[in-house]
């Protein structure tokens, strides 16, 4: 038999699995997930979750291309090609600039794109919760949570009745 | 049955109004009267004694305090027009506030008068702006009338049309803050669309003369200053400037309110998380504007135009002066400090830090009207002498009383404002989602 990968519970509408989500989070379970078909104001906060740590990539990217800008033109006019403008100085933090805040912001996009993709775990190619006919529903209007096997409070009989307790509906028992 | 209902609740805005200013913890409209009248009586002594003496740090102070609080102004006739122009919902709750301060006007339009009469009264008409005296002396040799620069631009700089400038400047700031104030009220009261309609045209038609008054306004007061230097985008950054400003003063303005005075407990997290993000792209491009006009006349390198940020460095003798240190903070403290600060999610909704950000930027935006007004090419007591002095940085007793007073005058005209109408705008159509709003 394949390995189990934890339960999945349909609930009514939003309000359910919003209550719902309060109590899974209340009971203290940590590796769990809820599912609908469109974005639910206020749902991390009844899930538990802090605020998205994509920002720390954005800032390093950002950081990293002010640096990286500046310090290429200094190598560039300073050491590799220096070159006579206007009796300019060879380097001097002024006309550097723009490059340094143009990859500022480029970095700072490339930081939060890839942040985007590392805080979610993307590229997921296969995932056991598509094994689920009723779970590919939720893309439409259905509302779900599933709690992972891999949770330390997890018990298959124990979270099914909790599932039953919360308002779950249609419990199914989804395979690795 | 509809218009027995509309009475009803415009008498309960207007009880409404009456018991939140009566809840107001302390009425603070006297003693601003007080110190607006003592502080321009001071300033406008050391004014007038200044003139008289042929001093003109004086009238130097009369100008930073009164741009300094015109500056506000116009930063919240700004932030009118662009949320009624984007029919923004969420600031709905916090355009009271600025209401009552686009009405301050006029006021600061009669405040404006003792500048105008200057060159009517004084022997030296050029004491502030130098260009006003064609007689007077100009660094480098010649005077004003034969300086080849003042002649190109002599179209622009003179008398009859600077007045008549200035009359424009006002004349599209009070009517844009006057009707913008009656067609809001009047909404309170009737709760008629066609006054949110006609608020919204009016906007979109008002904001370009704005645009065009705060141009004018920068270049006549503070470019003229030094009226040989050329920027193009020296309107821009009186606008960013003002923003700052401005959205500094509400955010002040609307914690307290929030905190302890009418507004209690209507303005969520999601408003001060909002007005911060505003306070930080404005930041950031009061910085893009700043740097990039330094970054022209910096690759440019005509001396036009570079001796503007020469004096804002260095003494003629090559030493580095008092500028040189504002210019740095300027860099550092008002753009960096917010900027890095302003990043931060929580230094963005906790109340407190929020206070802390809004009286740094305001306190450096004032060191940035400084920076802008007050340097200038003094010539040497013996013309024959090759070379200038730099006016230097200073605060002085009259400085500290033009502010206090028009601040003064300005807070107790706010505040008379805001006894007359109710604390929110009731009747908008956009206050409940104005209320409701989250993030």
């Amino acid at each position: 038999m394949a390995k189990q990968f934890g339960l999945l519970a349909r609930f009514k509408d939003t309000p359910d699995l919003f209550h719902a989500a309060e109590k899974v989070r209340d009971a203290g379970y940590r590796k769990w997930d809820t599912f609908a078909p469109l974005p639910i104001h206020g749902l991390p906060a009844a899930q538990g979750l802090g605020r998205s740590r994509v920002p720390v990539f954005t800032l390093i990217g950002g950081f990293c291309g002010f640096w990286i800008g500046l310090l290429m033109v200094w190598y560039m006019n300073l050491y590799d090609y220096p070159l006579l403008v206007g009796g300019m100085p060879f380097f001097s933090p002024i006309f550097p600039f723009p490059i340094a805040y143009e990859l500022t912001i480029l970095l700072a996009a490339f930081g939060t794109l890839i942040g985007m993709f590392v805080m979610n775990t993307l590229p997921q190619h296969y995932h056991p919760l598509f094994n689920s006919e009723q779970f590919l529903a939720t893309s439409s209007d259905q509302f779900m949570i599933a709690i992972e096997s891999s949770d330390p409070q997890f018990n298959t009989e124990a979270t099914r009745l909790f599932l039953e307790e919360i308002g779950g509906t249609d419990i199914q028992v989804i395979e690795e | 049955m509809s218009t027995h209902a509309q009475a009803n609740s415009s008498d309960a805005s207007i009880a409404f109004a009456q018991t939140a200013s009566v809840r107001a913890s302390r009425d603070y409209t006297m003693p601003a009267l007080i110190v607006g009248l003592v502080g321009t009586a001071i300033a406008l002594l050391g004014f007038f004694t200044g003139m008289s003496a042929g001093d003109s740090r004086p009238l130097f102070s009369w100008l930073i305090g009164l741009s300094f609080w015109l500056s506000i102004a116009i930063g919240m006739l700004f932030m009118t027009l662009i949320f009624y122009i984007f029919h923004a919902k969420w600031p709905t709750v916090l355009r009271r506030q600025l209401e009552h301060g686009i009405g301050l006007f006029p006021l600061l339009a009669v405040l404006f008068v003792p500048l105008l009469i200057v060159p009517f009264i004084h022997d030296d008409p050029g004491i502030l702006w130098k260009w006003m005296n064609a007689e007077r002396y100009i660094v480098g040799g010649g005077s004003v009338a034969t300086d080849p620069l003042f002649l190109h631009k002599s179209a622009y700089l003179n008398i009859p049309f600077f007045i008549g400038r200035v009359i424009f400047i006002f004349a599209v700031f009070a009517i844009l803050g006057y009707v913008l104030r009656r067609l809001s009220f009047q909404m309170d009261k009737t709760g008629d669309m066609a006054n949110f309609h006609r608020a919204r045209i009016f906007s979109a038609i008002g904001i370009f003369f704005c645009a065009a008054a705060v141009t004018m306004a920068a270049i006549d007061w503070f470019k003229a200053l030094e009226y040989h230097w050329f920027s193009t985008m020296y309107g821009v950054w009186f606008f960013a400037a003002s923003m700052r400003a401005a959205l500094s003063v509400t955010l002040i303005l609307i914690v307290v309110l929030a905190s302890r005075g009418v507004l209690k407990g209507l303005f969520n997290q999601a408003h001060r998380y909002d007005l911060a993000c505003l306070m930080f792209a404005f930041t950031v491009f009061w910085a893009y504007i700043s740097f990039s006009q330094y970054f022209l006349i910096y690759n440019a390198n005509i001396p036009e135009v570079t001796f503007w940020y020469n004096i804002r460095e260095k003494n003629f003798d090559g030493s580095l002066n008092s500028w040189w240190w504002i210019s740095l903070s300027l860099i550092f403290l008002h753009f960096l400090v917010p900027f890095l600060y302003l990043l931060f999610y929580k230094n963005k909704v906790t109340a407190k830090r929020t206070l802390f950000i809004a009286a740094w930027i305001l306190l450096f935006h004032l060191l940035d009207i400084y920076f802008n007004i007050l340097p200038g090419k003094l010539p040497l007591e013996n013309p024959a002498e090759l070379g200038y002095v730099v006016r230097q940085f200073s605060i002085t007793f009259y400085d500290i009383a033009a502010l206090a007073g028009i601040g003064g005058l300005c807070i107790w005209s706010y505040l008379r404002s805001m006894k007359r109408v109710a604390p929110l705008p009731i009747r908008d159509p956009n206050i409940s989602a104005s209320l409701a709003h989250h993030e």
